[in-house]
């Protein structure tokens, strides 16, 4: 159920959106850099990277923090 | 009849305070993703680290005893309510029209960082206003617990960003190049400062900075060719890449978290009021006695909860916390209290410092000013001790207040102690705030102090300060005032 109620605002919500348009490219650059890189590391006998190297999708997170405890 | 409910705007439920307890009626249908965000390992860290308002699920027989209380009927007949929470209640509730520019970055600072981890547990937060903090001393803490809800992974964006950007970035940014205080700002913008006002102040050079560019400029621009009428703009754009909706999200998260920073306020804010420590007109012997007389009268009434009216930045109210006080510290000038509130933090004192001027006291606010209760509502017999050093002779002569206001105030808010200092016309001070009005204050003495006194306060002792013409006072409140 969704309950968003608040005022998103006008031209704050396009700029919003057309900067995730720009980041989201990134996000294909840096998989694509990640993709590069593991291929090297093959070649070389090395294992590839993780997949969160490359693409930093999340921070150390909470959850994280616990399950390491 | 219970408070008005403060959180009234959310469809998903309401809050309100009732015989001293912190009550939130959640709606049938959004008692599943509450509880289930509570389950969450963002919302349990949080509450463990004090940072996020401690909730409990009321059982039916707590429940039924509610419902069946008059005073909450129109609650419970406004609107399906599904189940009753309770929240822990912060002891001294300070609001953003009440805090200096510091403590509107560390609300920031907490919005975001929830807003991170929820993110980590398929949560979003969906409304991003300082009105959802509230300190307990001068640590923020999450209090609108029901402000979270279950995202769709495709979605990238953020709807409360322009919220954030109104109610956290604006009022700092404006307070950086401006010097305009956040707090003044909140007094009339509930919803903070709109880019398009912003932009109406900036200079056309101001207008492309990189900051201003980002944050008021290029949003202005766009809503002006923006057309108001396509709701198009306003439909989820979900993407079908949930990891790319994600990483989208976290650099929004990061880029708001390193803005935030940048308009962080400098601990070297100036005042006219700032730097007394430094300036004030006591010499060393005379301070000390001052501060041995302050803390034996706390040492001896031993106050749990302290209001330290007038407090500059902080000296007596760090005393005060430092004897074991849960210690509200007031003053008018923002810089002051934004300077307490870095010692508070730095030596992790229970001090809330909050801007307000005793002389005109922060108003209810809020929708039929039910939202915000006004500053002497929340203070009236909350404190077991006030002090009021080198305080009453701004309130005699520059706000023309009579000392027997002064002092009915004092009864008012004390429940027992009242350190005063009083200040005789012939204080270097005193005459330079008369200006050529000391015939006004003639009589003000110490007989004449002592006699105004008798109605509502007991002399426990006094002590003249050598070398100044000043007074110390150790009050205990009589049980009934006039």
């Amino acid at each position: 159920m969704i309950f968003a109620y608040i005022d998103p605002g006008l031209g704050a919500l396009i700029w919003q959106s057309a900067v995730a348009g720009v980041v989201g490219f990134l996000f294909y650059l840096k998989k694509s850099r990640r993709w590069i890189v593991n291929v090297f590391r093959k070649m070389f006998g090395r294992g590839p990277i993780s997949p969160g190297a490359g693409v930093e999708i999340s921070p150390p997170t909470v959850k994280a923090k616990i399950d390491a405890k | 009849m219970p408070a008005p409910a403060p959180s009234f705007r959310d469809p998903a439920g309401g809050c309100c305070l009732f015989n001293q307890r912190v009550l939130r009626f959640v709606n049938a249908g959004a008692i599943p993703e509450f509880e289930a965000f509570l389950q969450t390992n963002c919302a349990r860290q949080f509450i463990a680290g004090k940072k996020f308002v401690s909730t409990r699920r009321l059982n039916e027989d707590e429940t039924a005893a509610l419902r069946a209380a008059p005073e909450l009927q129109p609650v419970f007949n406004a609107q399906p309510i599904g189940a009753v929470f309770e929240h822990e209640r912060i002891p001294f509730p300070g609001y953003p029209h009440e805090w200096p520019p510091e403590m509107l970055w560390a609300a920031g600072r907490l919005t975001l960082e929830l807003a991170r981890a929820a993110l980590a547990d398929g949560f979003g937060l969906k409304d991003a206003t300082p009105h959802n903090i509230l300190f307990r001393g001068s640590e923020p803490v999450f209090i609108d617990a029901l402000s979270f809800e279950r995202r769709h992974p495709g979605d990238p964006i953020w709807k409360p960003h322009a919220q954030f950007v109104r109610t956290f970035l604006l009022p700092l940014m404006a307070h950086r190049r401006w010097n305009l205080p956040p707090a003044d700002i909140f007094l009339t913008h509930r919803d903070g400062l709109e880019p398009e006002e912003m932009y109406r102040w900036c200079g056309p050079l101001e207008r492309f900075k990189p900051r201003t560019l980002s944050l008021v400029s290029i949003p202005t621009w766009l809503s002006r060719r923006a057309d108001p009428d396509d709701q198009g703009i306003y439909r989820p754009h979900l993407l079908a890449n949930p990891e790319k909706a994600r990483f989208i999200l976290e650099s929004l998260f990061k880029r708001l978290e390193r803005t935030l920073d940048s308009l962080r306020p400098a601990a070297q804010n100036q005042s006219a009021w700032s730097d007394y420590m430094a300036t004030h007109s006591y010499d060393d012997p005379a301070f000390a006695a001052k501060e041995a007389f302050v803390d034996e009268a706390l040492r001896e009434f031993q106050p749990a909860r302290v209001l330290d009216a007038g407090a500059n930045t902080g000296h007596f109210s760090a005393l005060a916390a430092q004897a074991g006080a849960a210690v509200v510290a007031v003053d008018l000038d923002a810089a002051c209290a934004g300077a307490i509130w870095r010692r508070a933090r730095e030596q992790k004192l229970n001090l809330l410092p909050l801007v307000v001027n005793l002389a005109r006291p922060s108003p209810a606010l809020g929708w039929r000013n039910g939202e915000c209760p006004s500053f002497l509502d929340r203070a009236t017999g909350a404190f077991d001790g006030v002090l009021m050093l080198a305080l009453i002779h701004h309130l005699l002569v520059t706000e023309r207040i009579p000392l027997e206001e002064i002092l009915r105030l004092a009864y008012d808010v004390t429940n027992s102690l009242l350190v005063i200092e009083l200040v005789e016309p012939k204080d270097e001070m005193f005459r330079r705030l008369t200006r050529g009005r000391e015939h006004l204050h003639a009589a003000l003495d110490v007989k004449m102090f002592e006699q105004a006194c008798a109605p509502y306060f007991e002399i426990v002792r006094s002590l003249a300060l050598q070398g100044t013409q000043r007074r110390m006072y150790c009050l205990k409140r009589k049980g009934d005032g006039h």
